[in-house]
């Protein structure tokens, strides 16, 4: 009885090796299929504009760029950019995780994180 | 803002990241008061001084334990 688990045991571990070698293909297939759906960098900061404009607290809303600092330009403290950034993550349908919010001080940095996420839409 | 964060701020900052979150997830016509209410509260304790560790430290416990209390789903207003 054992005998034939043992002869058995092998068997399966080659298909399953199989199996893996074959759904590996698909998913960077899958994942190359996202990254040229994400969207263009011009149409995040038009976005990320609109939200900026939509959030009640911002200073100067006036010209919002790459280069537009949230303390800096927008006069929001540490904790209005969190909320901004909250809102930033449900327009485009995504979570960015608590490490990277706490790096994400300007909108070109917020652009490129999301640009590079293949989730965002 | 930008010099770096101690570790007991970004500990403040996450809360009020989770707090706004779970804001986010209440129905969207009472979320506003949610947003206020978040912000009233951690403004209550906008002058305490950043070396009253263990004042900050009370606080987050405190904070956590009642974002756990209003983040059931049963909870949809505030005033």
């Amino acid at each position: 009885m054992f005998r034939s688990v043992f002869r058995a045991a092998p068997a399966l571990t080659r298909v399953s090796g199989m199996r893996s070698g074959f759904v590996k293909p698909t998913f960077s297939v899958a994942s190359r299929f996202y990254a040229s759906s994400t969207l263009s960098k011009d149409e995040i900061t038009t976005r990320i504009a609109d939200v900026i404009k939509s959030f009640d607290k911002t200073a100067a809303a006036a010209s919002i760029t790459g280069e537009t600092q949230f303390s800096k330009d927008l006069g929001l403290d540490s904790l209005d950019t969190v909320e901004l950034l909250v809102s930033i993550e449900e327009e485009f349908d995504i979570e960015f995780p608590d490490k990277v919010a706490d790096e994400l001080k300007s909108v070109g940095e917020t652009v490129d994180y999301i640009s590079n996420n293949p989730e965002a839409n | 803002m930008a010099k770096r964060l101690s570790g007991l701020q970004k500990e403040v900052i996450h809360l009020y990241r989770q707090c706004v979150k779970t804001a986010h997830k209440k129905p969207i016509e009472n979320r506003p008061h949610f947003i206020t209410y978040i912000r009233a509260e951690f403004g209550k304790f906008k002058d305490l001084s950043r070396k009253d560790f263990s004042t900050i430290e009370h606080l987050i416990r405190v904070g956590n334990r009642r974002l756990e209390m209003y983040a059931t789903p049963e909870l949809k207003d505030i005033r």
